[in-house]
């Protein structure tokens, strides 16, 4: 023990980043390194009918230009829909879509003979609208041939239990509503960039700004038949990912092709603008739902009908579309419940997974609607939701297992903190409070690529120099994963911090990790980290005791020393240290990870089982100027139970980073669309809140003690996004008496709907 | 336009090389210094995470052509703290966790010195004034702001 | 020929100007131009740097009047007493250009003369090649109206919105001597060629006679920083009882309307706002809405001092 565990705990790499050192991707160069440059796609729909890179090839400076026949494998993360090209083969099925790359001396001469590169387009009709795409269309107009019964629709996801469209049919209090969400981004300040190194041993080396270093390194053996062996793919210091870095991007395989072709190293980083094109965030989503109580407001049956607008590719479709659903199961028990999801591709840029995944959207729904019925029953929002949590330890009706559950603490927080009771309803017109609580996966159970390994394995080395490092394949994205592995291992081994160094997330180094994804790092890699560091702690002990003839358990580490109670043995670290390691030198231990088995055997039981679920209840209170309809969040209130705070500063900096983001989507961010052409792709008029737009904040944290985390530990990192959202929309209500439903609530949509009210 | 010769003054060293004559001084920082601690998040002046002091004042360098800047003083995140010792700008910035991912932080830092400097006696409001040019989209800012209060003391002190 | 010039004096800018004949950009602080280089919207092959011009960096009092040199920066104008004290509503309306730091390079000149823009035309090349180019760059229609004729980009200097409603004159140097000519002047009604300049001119001065007004200004954005402006409302009555009300941001050119407030009524004023103002779908926040704001910002004006 060494108290690390549960203290506001400053990033181990937090000095390297305030002084520029950090080396981030666009960081790192190579001696006769080539830069890449992408041609793309200025159709929407359309077939190549020519390409002509023949004036690019011979331009001076210029070493090789790649298309997509030269990499013809599809890929995509989830192995179920491998829909994509690394490049357009024969078609182009969205507007930026990259048809050739070329890679040159120098960014300037690269970029010049893009402009050299001739194409032309057999231009196919294209689908922009998503109820477009549930339409039967003619063979050559669907978007991706694999696609049934001539439609346009990726994934049609579906589940029900208990028939609730009968009780909604019969039902006294009953709520629906028709929401529309658009399209957001997760807007991260780093842009993409790889840098791939073709190694003369015929090795890969690639460095590169992704969450899933595993995924990658899969991936760009598949593409490009290298194999797995021969392959190591580091992610270094990343800027900020938020679900936009986890899918394998064409760009990381293009480079990688490039650097294999040259046999240099080739580097390519996005402009803000390619950033924006590539996308992968939440999907632009439409959907009706209906929600019954009984007299006493207790929630009787949930029904809805979704449809997400995909994009031109997969990603993580599959899965956001089970998402939009089964995570409606929480934190509110829902014995009738049942849901539809339909995704579709349109021609547009693809949406994949960003924080909250799939979740978000559909949370905004059930708690405006909830909102509605506490109001139709006269009945307070907040004693509404007390009446319909789940307990702990409980199923629900899908079979998620429900262990810890702090979701009524969470509500009682920000009730008490806000002063709820005395100002709710009772604000002057203009300023009102609004309530929502949320419910989150703490790492999915399953992992993306079938297999029979454990979800992740963390080794701890010990060696001459008294230092532990830690071996993880866990990407830090800025959420501090590697500062939790030191605390970890410092609190297994009573020894402060400063002993222990990490290395990580790098495929050919460390053992591999599934990635920074679906909130699984805090419980699955703290767990395996946790048990390679006690497994080391008990070898030392092992050899102390045998050296100094004590019992093993009576060793004491803590403080840097290991002692006997009565301190009648009474070691130094290095001491201890060169005990344990004499006749057999280093030793490395290693911990994993397997999550349980889970969940119900019916198909799509799989879709949002987790170890554990994250709860939590927010409020907002706003001011809302009804002559021009502008909306200023003035303060939230956030309490989340993430089980046990590792790192409070940590936690409390993912609350805080969420409201901003669940601000940004609620009130000024969309992807807004001319003709399948994003029209703000840039920081400009992609409107992410600044310091001045972003409300004061009081966060608490809620502890449940999750009975298999990690010293109690569930997730933080996506969870609190999900009451933002729809507190900010029902705090509109108390304001000025209007339901939004649509987002982003700008100035507009308020005023026209104050006018429809008046 | 062309290449020209120059010399560049960057972290109280003058450096002669060649730069492109339209180049920014982004550009000639991250590429034909390797001073990579200024990022580049934009490339439009819109997030802040690219600036530099010049002659003492922050700018933006993927703004500001590099040929502006000889004759000038430029330093950089490189070269904000003495020795040892973090800038207490920095020095909070850690200890109060206002940095994630990090990527925003150099900005953070060179436009937060010379504010506070210029402003020691800044509220918090000002602070959030005085930042708003930086977008930082891990933090919600809150910590950030903490942090630079934090600095403004010790550096009242 | 050298690419990038730095002269010191106005003249030397001038001359230096004359030999490029005509294919040169000034850049003031470089905030705004210097993104259309990038985007290669401004393709001119020379770049003549005002930065170096002491002469024009000034904030003076003299003889009744405030004087700005040109390259006074905003910040600098935010910062200052003098403004503050006898024109806060200048000090306002620079502060609401931009950001704190992009406002230390900024200057007073730059933003009156800031480039006019569209969704549709400031963009990169490439997004240029995909929705198709416009009329104001080397396409023949208007991406907004579908028109062959006329270009609508919005003016959207903030700072001259509430310097024309305080009557400004501004002061250019051009190879033949001096002109002198009121600030509402130079702009024109038109998207594509937007300024009224003499050809190699050099904006060096802005003045405003110091007289008691009653002022407002608000800008419509959506963020507190960093958004150019949707709508930005600038008033003031003098103590002739004359009221001028400038509307920008929703026009090729900042609207003016001036007149004696006896002769005017809200009405009368929101009627004549929006018959003047060409305002089109190039903005970020809908059309509807910024022409509904043009009468609740006017009607917000006249609430004021009522
Ligand atoms: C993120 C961001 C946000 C912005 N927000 C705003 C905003 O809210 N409102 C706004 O109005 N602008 C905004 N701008 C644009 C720009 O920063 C400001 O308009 C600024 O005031 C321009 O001043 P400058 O000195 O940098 O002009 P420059 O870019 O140097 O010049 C602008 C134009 O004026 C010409 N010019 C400048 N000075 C003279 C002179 N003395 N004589 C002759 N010609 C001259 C230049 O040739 C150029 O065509 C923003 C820019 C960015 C990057
Ligand atoms: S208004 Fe029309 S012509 Fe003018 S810049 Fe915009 S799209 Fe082009
Ligand atoms: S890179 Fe300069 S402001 Fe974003
Ligand atoms: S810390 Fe990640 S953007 Fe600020």
């Amino acid at each position: 023990m060494s108290g690390s565990i549960g203290k506001p705990t400053p990033f181990i790499d937090a000095v390297q980043k305030v002084t520029g050192q950090a080396m981030y991707a666009d960081d790192y160069r190579m001696p006769n390194m080539l830069y890449v440059s992408f041609f793309r796609s200025t159709e929407s729909h359309a077939k190549i009918s020519k390409l002509d890179i023949s004036e690019a090839e011979s331009y001076p400076g210029v070493c090789a230009v790649a298309i997509g026949k030269d990499i013809p494998i599809s890929f995509g993360v989830l192995p179920i829909s491998p829909d994509e090209n690394a490049i357009a083969v024969e078609k182009v099925r969205y507007k930026g879509e990259i048809v050739a790359a070329v890679a040159a001396e120098t960014i300037k001469a690269a970029r010049e003979a893009v402009e050299k590169i001739k194409v032309v387009y057999e231009p196919i009709k294209a689908f922009f609208d998503p109820k477009d795409s549930l339409e039967v269309c003619a063979p050559e107009e669907q978007i991706h041939s694999h696609t049934k019964n001539g439609k346009n629709i990726h994934k049609t996801a579906e589940l029900r239990f208990n028939e609730p469209e009968k009780e909604l049919e019969i039902a006294k209090n009953k709520q629906s509503g028709f929401f529309k969400f658009a399209g957001v981004t997760h807007a991260f300040t780093e842009p993409h960039s790889t840098l791939a190194i073709w190694n003369r041993d015929d090795t890969l080396t690639v460095i590169s700004a992704t969450q899933v270093p595993f995924y990658l390194h899969k991936n760009i053996s598949k593409v490009l038949g290298i194999p797995l062996h021969k392959i190591q793919v580091k992610k270094p210091t990343l800027g900020g990912g938020f679900g936009g870095k986890s899918d394998p991007f064409p760009h990381e395989i293009i480079t990688a092709y490039l650097a294999k072709k040259t046999k240099r190293p080739v580097k390519c980083t996005f402009s803000r603008e390619e950033v924006f094109i590539t996308h992968h965030g939440r999907h632009p989503t439409e959907l009706s739902m209906s929600v019954s109580c009984d007299d006493d407001g207790i929630i009787t049956a949930l029904d809805t009908d979704i449809i997400i607008d995909g994009g031109a590719y997969g990603s993580f479709g599959v899965v956001t579309s089970y998402y939009n659903g089964v995570l409606l199961q929480g934190p509110y028990k829902i014995n009738k419940f049942g849901f539809r999801t339909r995704r579709t591709y349109t021609n547009k840029h693809q949406c994949g997974a960003m924080r909250g995944h799939g979740a978000v959207n559909p949370r905004y729904a059930v708690e405006v609607l909830l909102d509605m019925m506490a109001q139709s029953l006269n009945m307070d929002p907040c004693d509404l939701r007390n009446k319909n949590f789940l307990p702990e330890n409980t199923l629900t009706v899908g079979e998620f297992r429900i262990t810890s559950n702090g979701v009524r603490e969470c509500l009682e927080a920000v009730r008490r903190k806000s002063d709820w009771d005395n100002r709710y309803g009772k604000l002057p017109f203009g300023r009102g409070l609004g309530v929502a609580c949320g419910f989150f996966i703490s790492g999915s159970a399953l992992p993306i690529i079938w297999n029979r390994y454990p979800q992740t394995v963390v080794h701890a080395k010990l060696d001459f120099d008294g230092r532990i490092v830690m071996f993880s394949g866990a990407s830090d994205i800025g959420q501090g994963s590697d500062t939790l592995l030191v605390q970890i291992a410092a609190e297994e081994l009573g020894i402060s911090m400063e002993y222990v160094q990490v290395e990580t997330a790098d495929t050919k180094i460390t053992p591999v990790d599934l990635g920074s994804y679906s909130s699984r790092v805090t419980f699955m890699v703290g767990n395996a980290a946790k048990t390679a560091t006690t497994k080391v702690r008990e070898e030392m002990a092992k050899a102390i005791s045998k050296e100094k003839d004590v019992t093993a358990e009576n060793l004491i580490f803590n403080n840097c020393r290991i002692h006997t109670k009565d301190k009648s043995i009474d070691l130094s670290w290095e001491e201890g240290v060169e005990i344990a390691l004499a006749g057999r030198g280093a030793f490395v231990e290693s911990g994993y990870y397997i999550s349980p088995k889970l969940g119900g055997d019916f198909k799509g039981s799989g879709a949002g089982l987790s170890p554990a679920y994250s709860f939590g209840a927010f409020i907002s209170e706003v001011d809302v100027n009804p002559n021009t309809g502008a909306v200023i969040v003035t303060k939230v209130w956030g309490a989340h139970d993430c089980g046990k705070a590792l790192n409070p500063l940590s936690v409390e900096g993912q609350i805080e980073g969420s409201i901003h983001m669940g601000l940004g989507q609620a009130i000024s961010e969309e992807m807004r669309y001319h003709n399948g052409q994003q029209i703000n792709a840039n920081f400009f008029d992609y409107r992410i809140p600044s310091s001045l737009d972003t409300p004061d904040m009081d966060i608490t944290i809620i502890e449940s003690n999750d009975a298999e985390g990690p010293y109690g530990a569930k997730e933080a990192g996506e969870g609190p996004i999900h009451p933002v959202l729809p507190s900010i929309g029902n705090a509109i209500y108390d304001a000025v008496g209007i339901r939004m439903m649509e987002l982003p609530i700008t100035p507009e949509k308020v005023l026209s709907k104050m006018k429809e009210n008046a | 336009m062309g290449l020209k010769q120059i010399e560049l003054t960057v972290n109280d060293f003058s450096h002669p090389f060649l730069v492109e004559s339209d180049e920014t001084l982004l550009f000639t920082l991250r590429n034909r210094l390797y001073l990579t601690g200024t990022k580049e998040g934009c490339n439009q002046g819109t997030c802040g995470s690219c600036t530099v002091l010049l002659d003492g004042k922050p700018v933006l360098s993927c703004m500001t052509p590099t040929l502006r800047c000889v004759e000038k003083k430029v330093i950089t995140i490189e070269g904000i703290s003495s020795g040892e010792n973090l800038h207490p700008v920095q020095k909070y910035l850690v200890k109060n966790g206002g940095l994630q991912c990090g990527f925003c932080t150099p900005g953070v830092v060179m436009t937060a010195v010379p504010f506070l400097e210029e402003n020691p006696d800044a509220s918090r409001r000002e602070i959030k004034e005085g930042l708003s040019g930086n977008l930082c989209r891990c933090t919600g800012y809150k910590k950030i702001i903490d942090a630079l209060e934090n600095a403004a003391a010790e550096m009242r002190s | 020929m050298d690419y990038y010039h730095t002269p010191s004096t106005v003249d030397e800018a001038l001359t230096i100007a004359g030999k490029l004949s005509g294919n040169y950009t000034f850049f003031a602080g470089g905030t705004d131009i210097q993104n259309y280089r990038k985007q290669q919207l401004d393709t001119n092959e020379y770049v003549i740097d005002l930065s170096e011009i002491e002469e024009l960096d000034s904030i003076t009092i003299v003889d009744g009047a405030l004087h700005l040199g040109a390259m006074t920066t905003l910040d600098k104008i935010v910062s200052s007493d003098e403004i503050q004290n006898h024109y806060p509503i200048i000090a306002e309306a620079a502060k609401t250009v931009a950001t704190p730091v992009l406002r230390k390079t900024a200057t007073i000149g730059g933003n009156l003369l800031v480039t006019n823009r569209c969704t549709f035309y400031n963009q990169s090349q490439e997004w240029r090649d995909g929705v198709g180019s416009c009329l104001r760059d080397v396409g023949d229609i208007c991406q907004v109206t579908g028109g062959k004729n006329d270009c609508y980009s919005r003016n959207v200097s903030d700072t001259a919105t509430a310097l024309i409603v305080l009557g400004a004159e501004i002061t250019l140097m051009t190879p033949n001597g001096i002109i002198q000519k009121s600030l509402k002047d130079i702009y024109l009604p038109c998207g594509i060629k937007f300024h009224d300049l003499e050809e190699r001119c050099i904006l060096t001065q802005i003045s405003v006679p110091i007289e008691p007004k009653k002022w407002w200004y608000k800008k419509l954005r959506l963020r507190k920083t960093l958004d150019f402006t949707s709508l930005t409302v600038a008033a003031t009555i003098d103590t002739a009882g004359i009221a001028r009300v400038c509307l920008n941001g929703v026009s090729m050119s900042p609207i003016l309307i001036e007149k004696p407030l006896k002769e005017l009524t809200l009405e009368g004023l929101i009627s004549i706002a929006r018959k003047n103002c060409k305002t089109v779908d190039n903005d970020l926040m809908p059309l509807k809405y910024r022409r509904e704001m043009i009468n609740v910002y006017l009607k917000e004006w006249w609430k004021s001092f009522r």
